[in-house]
């Protein structure tokens, strides 16, 4: 080839390399951007309905001007036999197209988690659009169209308000997670159970897709972290509060920060430690056939408030303290391990460690895990410290009163 | 006949190795069979893609100014060489049309969802076939120059991907006995063929290196490198994504990238992979394509290297598309051919010439 031959070539190639480009252009103004996604089980069939919240860009400025009149989303709702299908028959809906890669948040009815929820996921590993690291809930007591249409003070978006909520609540109180589809998969196909984030409605959901929910100081309709639902099978069967879901995150090493309320001498529940740091390390064993967990809880937390008269000047009385921490922990760690022994459902992931570290003697277990890990004995060890007393030592209450 | 020999320095061919070896072995799910032990399996073959380059080391210093297709012709006779080295033809330019075709598929399923695989590939061969009519060293310095935004590039990803607190080393250990099983099992000889089997197109591009004393330590050190940056990147996509689920995914690398999000301000960095495949892709491309080239060059006494780029090519560019119905069928075909021809071409074939070569020449048996 000449110097010639090969510039047309170049030509040629400079023209059309970049009309490839153009081939799946999609203007930001054609697109419809999903912030949340809500899916339902349409009732007496196997439909979903797929519900969207969409971003309205016209009223989502960053300065939260109430003035604007329009809420800052929409939601559309379609029902088709497939999530894919749910969502492409949108598009009777909306003026454009879908675009799901800022989907901040999966909510799932309860009537479709009571039904069963191990077949809706494939789209999130399938799709290039669709995260796996979106966040994940599950609506107690309602569907998940009525969360998705629910609007939000504060944040402008409810969807990441939600997010919010669900991942400001796991740093400092800890009966829940951050949980993402990546997690619901990982729970789907490992060995045992899995659990979610659970959100309720309190008050109206008809009043909350009113923006004159949002114009008092007081939110009439909000919604509100619920402890977890705890699936087995992929079938919701159990919705866990307060200490018993505190107990599954302690469990299953995820307590980043929470408090607990601790007996002192003269008044119950009056001293408020602050756990700041919590190591779970869990290792199983099987003793004649049955598995024993042996669990290894180091706990670290400050006194941040008394309301009754410790000495905390005094060593002796923080080791008492310490001590008390330990049983309360306890309590509250057994009562989850034996609702989850009672519901035969293994939501600590013992299961996947015991395969992971002893595959032989996994492959040597017969039968249901879910029984077996109902049989199985919980050997509880916990260290308890408290490391500081915050800005006083002795508190201004006088002893003895 | 010749303008000027073109030529190769050190860094530049070190460059070339690693970005080959990178290439699409990087994005794929390599030695499955391995299951999370895949990071040891790449290590374990490490050791076997050594010696097979210093078989195509040997060969090149014994026959220096040769590529591979005028060797085979002076070690089995013009009679029995010349066939066989046209059968190494068919070879390097389907094996290149493979990894243009997982390319173009990848950029598809990832992003380009509704752009025709043949504008893609097109694009991709088009820039192929005009670097190669530059020249060998054009390419080689091209190398030079992108290994360091590749290594930047994975450096950026792969600190993200730490940071983000993605990495569990759970996934990783323990490691059993039939885990060290299985990973010998993957290791050889599926891994120590892609990649590093692959490597047999360099006896093409040896022949243009400057420094002959240094041919080994280069290689050597090149082969090293891209193995542990290989076995580390699968050993991070396997500890993100879990067994599980690297099993299950058609591009891990893509998967675990869109699992980043640090602070909710580092996410989406799906571009620098989306480069990482085109600059993979490229690099292995070009070097198939130029093997190809070269040796038909050889056979046929085309002087004009530029030639033969626009016909090989073309025939990579219908191949890639034609020979598979979907990307399941063009992964079935690849497993069938790195399990039956591959071997022969990269391993078997080499290593019988370098002994064929050391019999003869210790039995004075050439004239």
């Amino acid at each position: 080839m000449n110097g010639k031959g090969l510039l047309r070539l170049i030509a040629i190639a400079v023209l059309v390399l970049p009309l490839g480009g153009c081939w799946n252009s999609r203007e930001l103004n054609e697109l419809a951007v999903v912030s949340g996604i809500g899916m339902d089980l349409v009732p007496e069939t196997d439909e979903y309905r797929v519900t969207f919240q969409l971003v309205n860009p016209s009223s989502t400025s960053t300065s939260t001007s109430p003035g604007s009149g329009k809420p800052a989303v929409v939601v559309v709702s379609a029902t088709d036999k497939t999530m894919f299908g749910a969502l492409r028959r949108a598009s009777k809906h909306v003026t454009r197209q879908l675009f799901f890669a800022h989907t901040q948040l999966i909510v799932l009815g309860e009537p479709l988690a009571r039904d069963g929820i191990n077949d809706i996921f494939d789209i999130f590993e399938r799709s290039h659009e669709l995260r796996l690291n979106s966040e994940i809930l599950v609506a107690r007591g309602s569907d998940a169209a009525s969360v998705m249409k629910l609007l939000t003070p504060v944040e402008s978006l409810p969807a990441l308000g939600l997010v919010k909520k669900a991942q400001n609540t796991s740093s400092v109180w800890g009966e829940n997670r951050p949980i993402s589809v990546f997690d619901v998969i990982h729970g789907i196909t490992g060995e045992g159970d899995l659990t979610i984030n659970a959100v309720k409605i309190n008050g109206d959901a008809e009043e909350g897709k009113k923006k004159s929910n949002l114009e008092g100081s007081e939110t009439l309709t909000e919604t509100v972290m619920s402890g977890l639902g705890v699936f087995r099978q992929g079938k919701l069967i159990y919705w866990m509060k307060d200490s018993e879901a505190r107990g599954t995150e302690w469990l299953l090493n995820q307590i980043e920060e929470t408090v607990l309320d601790i007996d002192a001498d003269d008044k119950k529940e009056s001293v408020a430690v602050n756990i700041i740091y919590s190591r779970t390390e869990v290792k199983t064993t099987i003793e004649n056939g049955l598995p024993v967990f042996h669990v290894t809880i180091a706990e670290e937390g400050s006194v941040n408030e008394t309301d009754s008269f410790v000495d905390l000047s005094k060593r002796e009385d923080i080791m008492k303290l310490e001590q008390e921490l330990e049983k309360k922990t306890r309590a509250e760690v057994m009562q989850a391990f034996h609702k989850g022994q009672q519901l035969e459902s293994d939501i600590f992931n013992f299961g996947n460690e015991l395969k992971r570290t002893n595959p032989q003697e996994w492959a040597a277990l017969d039968g249901d895990w879910g029984r077996i890990f109902a049989e199985g004995k919980l050997d509880l060890k916990i260290k308890a410290y408290i490391r500081s007393t915050g800005m006083s030592l002795k508190p201004y209450i006088p002893e003895g009163k | 006949m010749f303008m000027k020999k073109e030529v190769i320095g050190p860094n530049q061919l070190l460059a070339l190795i690693i970005l080959f070896e990178l290439g699409t072995a990087v994005l794929v799910p390599i030695g499955l069979e391995s299951g999370h032990a895949v990071w040891l399996a790449i290590l374990i073959a490490l050791p076997g893609g050594i010696v097979l380059y210093l078989v195509f080391a040997h060969l090149y210093l014994q026959f220096p100014n040769q590529i591979i297709s005028g060797y085979t012709r002076s070690i089995l006779g013009p009679w029995l060489g010349w066939p066989v080295s046209l059968l190494f033809l068919p070879v390097l330019l389907y094996n290149g049309s493979r990894n243009l075709r997982e390319a173009g598929d990848l950029l598809i399923s990832a992003s380009y969802d509704k752009t025709p695989i043949l504008i893609i590939n097109s694009i991709m061969i088009i820039a192929v076939m005009y670097i190669l009519s530059k020249g060998i060293e054009v390419f080689a310095r091209t190398a030079e120059i992108v290994l360091w935004i590749v290594i930047i590039m994975g450096c950026i990803c792969i600190i993200a991907v730490i940071s983000a607190g993605l990495v569990e080393y759970k996934n990783l250990f323990p490691l059993h006995m039939s885990d060290y099983k299985q990973a010998l099992k993957s290791a050889y000889p599926n891994i120590l063929i892609f990649p590093f089997g692959e490597l047999m197109c360099f006896t093409t591009i040896l022949p243009h290196f400057n420094k002959s004393r240094k041919i080994k330590k280069t290689g050597i050190a090149a082969i090293i490198v891209s193995a542990c940056l290989l076995s580390f990147t699968h050993a991070i996509e396997m500890s993100v994504l879990g067994e599980n689920l690297y099993s299950r995914t058609a591009f891990p690398m893509f998967t675990t990238i869109t699992l980043v999000n640090m602070a909710n301000f580092i996410q989406r960095l799906d571009a620098l992979v989306m480069l990482t495949l085109i600059i993979g892709a490229f690099f292995k491309l070009t070097v198939y394509c130029y093997a190809a080239v070269a040796i038909a060059n050889d056979l046929f006494k085309v002087n004009d290297t530029s030639r033969l780029v626009v016909p090989a090519g073309v025939i990579m560019l219908f191949s890639s598309f034609v020979s598979a119905q979907n990307y399941s069928e063009h992964m079935n075909d690849g497993k069938t051919f790195l399990q039956t021809i591959l071997p022969v071409f990269c391993a078997v074939i080499p290593i019988l010439l370098l002994l064929i070569h050391l019999v003869r020449r210790k039995f004075g048996l050439y004239r």
